[in-house]
C-alpha cells in the first residue's frame, strides 16, 4: 500500500508538472508570439482608437443606424454566457418568437403585401373577440396563467396597478378568497387573472400599458393606462391574432433574427437576415448625412455582400455576416451617428 | 445545394477521423506495448513510476489508490480557489456539494457541471484542476482497458499501472493536445493567463447605464482557453473553459475550429477499437466490432441532423386540432378527453433547421452533429444547447448515453461493447446449444456474473434515480420546461452522469454557486450529492468487473477453433452483436424514451406557459 501511494503521488507530481505547467507554457508562448491578436481575445478598436469589443463576441446594437446582432439569452454578458434553455415544446419559446414577430411582420400575399401587419393586429384586438368569444385580455390570461403573472412581475409599476385596481375592486379579491379557501392573502400576481377578467369587461379592446406622461414638473415619467395601440398589442397578442388567422399569407423573417445562439453571444447573422435589417439601416444612415436614399443603400448593400463570408467556404452551410466588423465598417464610413 | 451542405459536414469528418485512426491506432499499440526506446530522462521518469509487473488486482489496486489520491487533490485545489493566485476577480470557494460533484465529475471523466466555468472558476482552477483531470482521467480509461486486452492475450500479469498512465498522458495525449492548441489559438481561441478585459462598445450605452450615468462596459472573461479545449476534447472529457462550452466563440470560434473539436474527440475512441485488434492480433475482428460501432454511430448522427436540420422548431410551426383521450390513471377503461384547438404557424424561415440554440458559424448541421457525436463517444462537449433540439432530435443522445458502446469513451466504451459482446456470445451458445467462447476460451458462470453485474449498473443508476428525483420535489422543481420534457431533463442528467459523459438539458435548476451565494437553486444539493455518487458508482464498477472477467477469461486454455466455432471475424457475428446492443438497449430504455422525448414530439405543441 505504500508503494502504491508512493507511485501515486510520483505520477501525481508529474502529471501536474507536465500537464499544468510545461504543456500550457509552451502554448502560452506560441499563442503570444505567433499569434497574438487571437491569443489575446480578438480585440478590435473602434474610430476613436480604443477597443469596442472582440470580433467573436457579439455586443448589442439598438440604433437603426446598426444591424443587430441575434437576440441573447446571456444579455450580451460575456463574464456568463447563456443559452435560453427552452425546449421546442415549450409555450414560452414561441411566445418570445410571437412577440419579437408582431412589431415586424409584413404581408407576403393578397392586396397589402409588403406592408406591416401591426395596424390589423391592433384593428383586431379593439374588436375584442378571439375564436368567436368577446374579450381577447380575458382569454389571453386564462390560456395562459404564467404569461399573465409573469407580467404583473415584469415591473414594479405593474404590481402597483393590479393592487390599485382590486383595492378599487374588493369584491375581486373576495371572489379569489372564496376560491382558494384556506390560502393567505393573496399577493398581486395571485390575482393576475382575476385582474385580467375584470379589466377585459370593464375596458374591451384595451391593455394595461406604459405612456409616457409629462409631468407639471417638465419631467416625464411613464404611468399604466388602458391603451388601444402600441408595440406591446402587437407584440403580446400577435399569437393569437395568428391563431384568429392561420391562413393569412406572411413574409418569413429570417430564423436566426428571433432565436437566441447557444453562448448568447453568437457575433453572426445570416446573409438573409443582414438583408432584411438592411432597408432600416440605409433609410437612417441617409437621414443621418442628408444623402440619397438609393445611393446609401447600394453602398450599403455592397458592404454587407463583400464582408459575407461561409462556414468552410460554403461546403459546410450559408453565408454569414460579422455584426460588429460590419458596423464598424459602418461608423468608419459614415462617421458617429448624431446623439 | 443545402442537403449537400447538410450531410457533407458529418460524412467529412467522419472520413477524416477514420484515416486518422488507422496510423494512431497503430502508433497507441506501440506505446502502450512499450515497445518504444525512450530517451535517458523519459527512461529515468518511467524507472520513478515502475512498481514492477501487476496482476490484474494489484493493478486495479493501484488504479483505485491513484484515484483516491485524485479526489483528494482535486477537492483540496478548488476548496482552496480563493487563496490561489491567478484569481484576480476574488472567486470565492464553491460550495462543498458542488465542489464534491465537481471533483467526483472530473475524475472519472464526466465533466457533468453543476457551475459555470467562466463565472466560478479561476484560472489557477482551470489549470490545476481542470487541465489536469482531463489529461488524466482519459489515460485512466485508456489503461484499463490495455491491461484487459493484456489480460485476454493470456498474461497473469497485465502491465504497471503507473507506467501505463504515463505513457498515454505523455506520449499520446501531451503531443496531440500541443498541435490541436496551436491550430485553436490561430482560430481565436485565447491563450493568456489574464483573466478578463473590460472593453467598451461602438454603440455608447448599448450595455445599458451604471449608476453613476456611465456607460457600462462589456466584460470580456479569456484565459487559458486553447490549452484546455485539445485536452477536454481528445479526452472526451467535454468539461468546457465557459458555461456554454464549445458553443462559446471563445472556445470554439470558426468552422475550422468546431471541425478539429468534433474530430478531435472522435478520433481516440476510433483509433481504440483498432488498437484492441492490434494488440490482440485480430485485426479482422475488430473491424467487425468497429463497423457496428460506425453503423450506430451514422445512425445516431443521421437522426439527430434528420430531426434537427431538416426540420424546422416545431412549436413555431402550424399545428391542426386534435381530439386526445387521455386514460385515466386510477380507473381502468376511464378517459378525459382534450381538445387541442388548431395553432397558427409563426412566420419564420426556417429553411437552416432548428436555430433556438444553435451558432452559425459551424455550418448547418453543426449542432445537431455535434451533439450526437458527443454523446457516442462519452464527451459530453457541447456546441449548441441540447435542452432546446426538437423533440426527437434529443433521443438521439440519450440512446448514445444509454447504449454506451458507440465507441464511447477513453477505453470505456470498448470495455462496455465486450460486455455486449459477452452477452451476444452467451445468446448465440444457447440458441445453438453450445457452450459459448470468445477468443476461444469458454465463458463459465463467472464470467457471465461478472458482465452482466456490469452491463446492469448502467440501467439501474440511471432509471432508479430519475425515478426517485421525478417523484420528489426533488426533481420536479428543478425542471426548467414544462411537460415530458421536464421528466426528459431529469432522464438525461442522469443518463449523462452514468455514461460519465457530461452533457446536460441545461433548464434543469442544479446550480448552486458560491458557497455564499443567498439565492441557490433550491434543489441544487441533492442533485450534486445524486449524480456525483452516479458517476463513481457508474465508473469504477464498469472497469473492475470486467477486468475480473477478462483475467478469468484469459487464464483459461484457448481451444483451437474448429467447425462449430463461433468466428468473430464475419458478417454473421457483427450481426449478432448490433442484435444484441440493439435489443439489450431497447428493452432496458424503451419505457423512458416513451415518457419522455417521444411524448414530448406526440403529445401537445405548443405547451404550458
Amino acid at each position: 500500500m505504500a508503494g502504491n501511494i508512493a507511485k501515486s503521488l510520483w505520477l501525481l507530481f508529474l502529471s501536474v508538472v507536465v500537464c499544468c505547467l510545461v504543456y500550457p507554457l509552451i502554448l502560452w508562448v506560441i499563442g503570444q508570439t505567433g499569434f497574438p491578436f487571437e491569443a489575446n481575445g480578438s480585440l478590435v478598436n473602434g474610430p476613436d482608437g480604443k477597443p469596442v469589443g472582440s470580433l467573436l463576441i457579439a455586443e448589442p446594437f439598438t440604433r437603426d443606424e446598426y444591424f443587430w446582432p441575434r437576440p441573447s439569452a446571456a444579455s450580451y454578458d460575456a463574464s456568463a454566457s447563456a443559452s435560453s434553455t427552452l425546449a421546442a415544446s415549450n409555450y414560452l419559446l414561441r411566445n418570445r418568437i410571437a412577440q419579437a414577430l408582431g412589431p415586424i411582420v409584413r404581408y407576403a400575399g393578397g392586396p397589402k403585401a409588403g406592408q406591416p401587419v401591426a395596424p390589423d393586429i391592433e384593428a383586431w384586438f379593439q374588436r375584442d373577440r378571439y375564436h368567436g368569444a368577446p374579450h381577447i385580455v380575458a382569454q389571453w390570461a386564462d390560456l395562459h396563467n404564467e404569461l399573465a403573472q409573469a407580467w404583473v412581475g415584469a415591473d414594479p409599476s405593474h404590481a402597483a396597478y393590479v393592487a390599485g385596481w382590486v383595492k378599487a375592486h374588493p369584491e375581486l379579491a373576495a371572489k379569489w378568497a372564496q376560491d382558494n379557501p384556506g390560502s393567505a392573502a393573496p399577493a398581486p400576481a395571485d390575482l393576475s387573472v382575476v385582474f385580467f377578467a375584470d379589466f377585459s369587461s370593464r375596458y374591451p379592446g384595451r391593455f394595461p400599458s406604459g405612456v409616457a406622461k409629462q409631468l407639471p414638473s417638465g419631467k416625464t415619467e411613464t404611468i399604466i393606462e388602458p391603451v388601444a395601440t402600441g408595440v406591446d398589442i402587437q407584440a403580446t397578442f400577435f399569437d393569437m391574432w395568428r391563431n384568429d388567422h392561420p391562413q393569412v399569407d406572411l413574409a418569413g423573417v429570417p430564423a436566426d433574427m428571433v432565436t437566441t445562439s447557444g453562448s448568447g453571444l453568437d457575433p453572426h447573422i445570416t446573409l438573409d437576415n443582414a438583408e432584411y435589417q438592411l432597408d432600416r439601416v440605409a433609410k437612417k444612415w441617409a437621414a443621418d448625412t442628408r444623402r440619397d436614399p438609393g445611393q446609401v443603400r447600394k453602398e450599403i448593400q455592397q458592404l454587407v455582400t463583400r464582408s459575407a463570408f461561409a462556414p468552410m467556404g460554403g461546403l459546410f452551410g450559408e453565408k454569414i455576416v460579422n455584426v460588429l466588423q460590419l458596423n464598424l465598417e459602418l461608423s468608419r464610413r459614415y462617421g458617429r451617428p448624431p446623439a | 445545394m443545402r442537403s449537400l451542405q447538410v450531410w457533407l459536414l458529418p460524412a467529412s469528418i467522419t472520413l477524416f477521423t477514420i484515416l486518422v485512426a488507422f496510423p494512431l491506432s497503430r502508433y497507441m499499440a506501440w506505446i502502450m506495448d512499450g515497445r518504444y526506446r525512450a530517451p535517458r530522462l523519459l527512461r529515468w521518469i518511467e524507472a520513478r513510476l515502475d512498481s514492477g509487473a501487476q496482476d490484474w488486482k494489484q493493478y486495479a489496486v493501484s488504479l483505485l489508490v491513484f484515484n483516491t489520491l485524485l479526489f483528494v487533490y482535486g477537492y483540496a485545489v478548488l476548496a482552496l480557489q480563493p487563496w490561489m493566485p491567478l484569481n484576480p476577480q476574488h472567486k470565492g470557494m464553491l460550495a462543498p456539494s458542488t465542489i464534491f460533484n465537481s471533483v467526483a465529475s472530473f475524475m472519472t471523466n464526466t465533466n457533468l457541471q453543476h457551475y459555470s466555468g467562466e463565472v466560478h472558476l479561476s484560472n489557477f482552477s482551470q489549470v490545476f484542476f481542470v487541465i489536469l483531470n482531463q489529461f488524466v482521467s482519459a489515460s485512466v480509461g485508456l489503461c484499463a482497458l490495455t491491461a484487459i486486452i493484456r489480460a485476454f492475450r493470456g498474461a497473469s500479469r497485465v502491465g504497471n499501472y503507473f507506467v501505463d498512465m504515463w505513457r498515454a498522458v505523455a506520449y499520446l495525449f501531451l503531443p496531440a493536445a500541443l498541435l490541436l492548441g496551436v491550430l485553436f489559438v490561430s482560430q481565436g481561441a485565447p491563450m493568456t493567463f489574464a483573466s478578463s478585459y473590460q472593453v467598451g462598445t461602438l454603440e455608447p450605452n448599448a450595455m445599458g447605464t451604471a449608476d453613476n450615468g456611465q456607460a457600462k462596459a462589456q466584460t470580456l472573461v479569456v484565459g487559458p482557453v486553447a490549452a484546455e479545449v485539445p485536452i477536454m476534447m481528445l479526452g472526451t472529457n467535454g468539461g468546457g473553459f465557459y458555461g456554454m462550452n464549445e458553443a462559446h466563440p471563445y472556445a470554439n470560434p470558426t468552422a475550422v475550429s468546431n471541425f478539429f473539436v468534433t474530430f478531435a474527440m472522435m478520433v481516440f475512441p476510433f483509433a481504440l477499437v483498432l488498437m484492441y485488434g492490434r494488440m490482440l492480433g485480430r485485426r479482422r475482428h475488430s473491424w467487425v466490432i468497429f463497423l457496428v460501432m460506425l453503423l450506430l454511430f451514422v445512425g445516431t448522427i443521421g437522426w439527430a441532423v434528420w430531426f434537427d436540420t431538416l426540420r424546422g422548431n416545431p412549436g413555431l410551426t402550424a399545428h391542426q386540432e386534435r381530439a386526445l383521450k387521455i386514460a385515466s390513471a386510477g380507473r381502468a377503461g376511464a378517459a378525459t378527453a382534450v381538445r387541442l384547438p388548431a395553432t397558427g404557424g409563426l412566420p419564420v424561415d426556417q429553411h437552416l433547421g432548428n436555430l433556438e440554440g444553435k451558432e452559425l458559424r459551424f455550418g448547418t448541421s453543426a449542432g445537431a452533429t455535434f451533439g450526437a457525436v458527443t454523446v457516442d463517444v462519452t464527451c459530453g462537449a457541447i456546441n449548441c444547447e441540447q435542452d432546446s433540439l426538437n423533440p426527437l432530435a434529443g433521443l438521439s443522445p440519450m440512446v448514445g448515453m444509454w447504449l454506451n458502446c458507440i465507441f464511447g469513451g477513453k477505453g470505456v466504451g470498448m470495455i462496455n461493447l465486450l460486455l455486449f459482446l459477452v452477452i451476444g456470445v452467451f445468446l448465440a451458445g444457447q440458441m445453438v446449444g453450445r457452450t459459448p467462447e470468445y477468443l476461444g476460451r469458454k465463458i463459465g458462470a463467472r464470467e457471465m456474473k461478472l458482465a452482466v453485474v456490469a452491463l446492469l449498473v448502467h440501467p439501474l443508476l440511471i432509471l432508479g434515480p430519475s425515478g426517485l428525483f421525478a417523484a420528489t420535489a426533488w426533481g420536479q422543481k428543478a425542471e426548467g420546461n414544462p411537460g415530458a420534457h421536464g421528466f426528459s431533463e431529469i432522464v438525461y442528467q442522469f443518463s449523462s452522469a452514468s455514461a460519465n459523459n457530461g452533457s446536460a438539458f441545461d433548464g434543469l435548476g442544479v446550480t448552486y454557486g458560491f458557497n455564499d451565494n443567498p439565492n441557490p437553486s433550491p434543489e441544487a444539493v441533492p442533485w450534486d450529492l445524486a449524480t456525483g455518487l452516479v458517476m463513481l458508482f457508474s465508473r469504477y464498477l464498469p472497469i473492475l468487473a470486467p477486468m475480473a472477467l477478462a483475467a478469468s477469461l484469459g487464464l483459461k486454455k484457448a481451444a483451437p477453433s474448429g467447425l462449430g466455432t463461433l468466428r468473430d471475424d464475419t458478417f454473421t457475428f457483427g450481426c449478432l452483436l448490433f442484435g444484441t446492443i440493439v435489443i439489450v438497449g431497447a428493452l432496458l430504455f424503451m419505457p423512458v424514451a416513451a415518457l419522455g422525448p417521444l411524448a414530448e414530439h406526440l403529445g401537445p405543441i405548443p405547451f404550458g406557459g
